[in-house]
């Protein structure tokens, strides 16, 4: 009977762990108080529904910590706590930036009430907000429901990836604070901007001069994905290059690691973040409240294109932001580049060195996240370039759909030390900097051919005066 | 062509022709490289000597068999030819060699 129970004990122990293929993922989610678990609820739910395990607390609550032990409990972070002037607990501007350099996720909205700390974090992110803090966008054009601050826009982002394949029919509701992205910064995508007559401007004051942040240039909806750089060369030693054009940080400093290392670089970066001017986006009541853009037919009738009811029940923002945080938890579009191998044409070994005018093969497997499990992806523009200073060779890898990527090609006719590199850096993917070094050395002095061609009036000469000298001296001799 | 001066012994004759043809066929072989380019710079190298080589090598003969010559005269002709023979010898093993 105790053997039984014993058993059975042990059946329930182990359950979780027998039924679960991969663990939950845990969110942190920092509100400025409860009643955004209940005004937001729809949102969070379709996070729960997705195996996310949610942690509510509020922003300045004493005992918010990210780590502990140094290892992290939290796999994401969701700011929807604007006012904080100061986080609790351990929690600070850089411990929140240092939750993302290391590759974890974080979605961050902020709305008119917004402190200077959320606006400094998604600064340091790439993401300029209107300096002036009583400033909302405002669209006289396209705006909902008679609130000419409550606007609708449906300049999403071209991506499959980050918004999802169904396209969004109904418009975003949006009602908050623009913000203007970094020119230089290559990392940050506008997700969805304003039409072009829209401006950020304070409601209250009258406006004494133009608005500086206008038109398409204001972003509602920004993302920013932060890409690693990983270089090995053939001698086994790692060096790691972290970015440094992420918002306004300091350029990092380049490490070197042993071997030995080497587990812990995998995919450290690549860290998601999602910026968003509305906290109201992410409501319930925005979620089900229909749309028709006030003043859309008559814009269109300028514009000559014909014009229909645009009313539609509910306003896009489920899908998108459903489909955005299924992007910013890493559930696309996110790659990984395993098993980079290279060998001569006929030989499986991986040489520490190639000739001149070899004929080699290449081969790399690239894998996608689907949520659940490693799927291969399958895509017919990853290319290889054979570089030194410049590409000698830029080949596209040819797939065999199951995730292997291979192409072979003839080394050129130049010696140096060349690097097998892959840049993929397509839109809403990870992006995959690959590189490996290899010598490339000319022809030994026994690997010439035979007898060259451009040699033979040499040979021919030569070979005359040995004839010559033989047949002289054949007649000297016998020359009476 | 004046390969085919006589001067007097027959010898001199075919030792004349020897040296005028080979030096003929150096410059030849220069203009050649100037054309195509020194790729294979070793046997550039050995063509050009070998002609030269044996050139020089038949003027010292000729020089040491002549009977006019002052400096020559106690030296058996056919020492002069066995030096020419083992001259040659070491001449050509080293072009062999580096013909490539």
């Amino acid at each position: 009977m105790s053997n039984h129970l014993s058993i059975i004990f042990l059946i329930l122990i182990l359950l979780p762990f027998l039924t679960q293929s991969f663990s939950p993922k845990k969110v942190l989610i920092l509100l400025d108080d409860f009643s955004l678990k209940s005004s937001h609820s729809l949102y969070f739910t379709s996070l729960k529904n997705r195996n996310y395990h949610l942690d509510f607390h509020l922003a300045t609550d004493s005992n918010l910590k990210l780590s502990q032990h140094g290892e992290y409990l939290y796999d994401g972070l969701i700011l929807f706590s604007p006012t904080v002037q100061k986080f609790g607990g351990s929690l600070d501007l850089n411990s929140v930036l240092g939750f993302v350099d290391s590759g974890r996720n974080l979605i961050l909205a902020v709305d008119e009430s917004a402190s200077d700390l959320v606006k400094e974090i998604a600064t340091e992110c790439g993401v300029d907000f209107d300096e002036d803090s009583g400033a909302v966008v405002i669209d006289h054009g396209s705006f909902a429901d008679g609130d000419h601050m409550l606007i609708a826009s449906d300049d999403f982002i071209d991506s499959d990836v980050i918004l999802g394949k169904e396209k969004i029919e109904a418009p975003v509701l949006f009602k908050g604070i623009g913000h203007a992205l970094n020119p230089v910064n290559s990392q940050v995508l506008k997700v969805l901007s304003a039409s072009p007559w829209a401006y950020s401007a304070n409601p209250e004051s009258k406006l004494s001069s133009p608005p500086s942040l206008t038109g398409s240039r204001i972003s509602l909806v920004s993302v920013v994905q932060t890409t690693l750089s990983r270089v090995a060369k053939a001698s086994e030693t790692l060096c790691l290059v972290l970015p440094d054009n992420i918002g306004f940080r300091r350029i990092k400093a380049i490490a070197l690691f042993s071997p030995d290392d080497f587990k812990i670089l995998q995919a450290r970066n690549n860290a998601r973040i999602l910026i968003s001017g509305s906290l109201d986006l992410f409501s319930n009541r925005l979620f089900k409240s229909g749309v028709q853009k006030a003043g859309s037919s008559t814009n269109e009738e300028l514009m000559g294109k014909p014009t229909f009811d645009d009313r539609y029940l509910r306003s896009g923002n489920e899908q998108f932001t459903t489909e955005l945080s299924r992007w910013v938890f890493n559930e696309r579009g996110h790659l990984k580049a395993v098993n980079v191998r290279h060998n001569k044409v006929g030989e499986t070994v991986e040489p520490s060195m190639y000739r001149i005018t070899d004929d080699l093969e290449y081969s790399v497997e690239i894998y996608e996240w689907s949520g659940t499990s490693w799927e291969p992806y399958v895509s017919d523009d990853v290319q290889i370039q054979f570089y030194m200073m410049s590409p000698y060779v830029l080949k596209t890898l040819a797939t065999d759909k199951k995730g292997l990527y291979y192409t072979s090609f003839k080394v050129p006719d130049v010696y140096g030390v060349f690097q097998f590199k892959v840049e993929y850096h397509k839109l809403g993917y990870t992006s995959l900097s690959l590189a490996k070094q290899i010598p490339v050395r000319p022809f030994r002095h026994n690997e010439y051919e035979r007898f060259l061609t451009a040699a033979f009036p040499y040979y021919g000469a030569s070979f005359s005066t040995m004839a010559g000298f033989f047949v002289f001296s054949i007649i000297y001799l016998y020359n009476k | 062509f004046f390969y085919l001066v006589r001067v007097g012994h027959p010898i001199n004759y075919y030792l004349q022709f020897v040296t005028r043809f080979y030096i003929h066929f150096t410059a030849e072989q220069v203009v050649y490289m100037a054309i195509v380019g020194s790729f294979p710079f070793n046997s550039f190298l050995s063509g050009v000597l070998s002609c030269v080589g044996t050139a020089v090598l038949a003027v010292c003969l000729r020089i040491q068999v002549n009977k006019e010559n002052k400096e020559f005269k106690d030296l058996p002709p056919e020492r002069a030819f066995a030096d020419f023979v083992l001259c040659n010898m070491v001449l050509h093993l080293v072009i062999m060699n580096f013909l490539g």
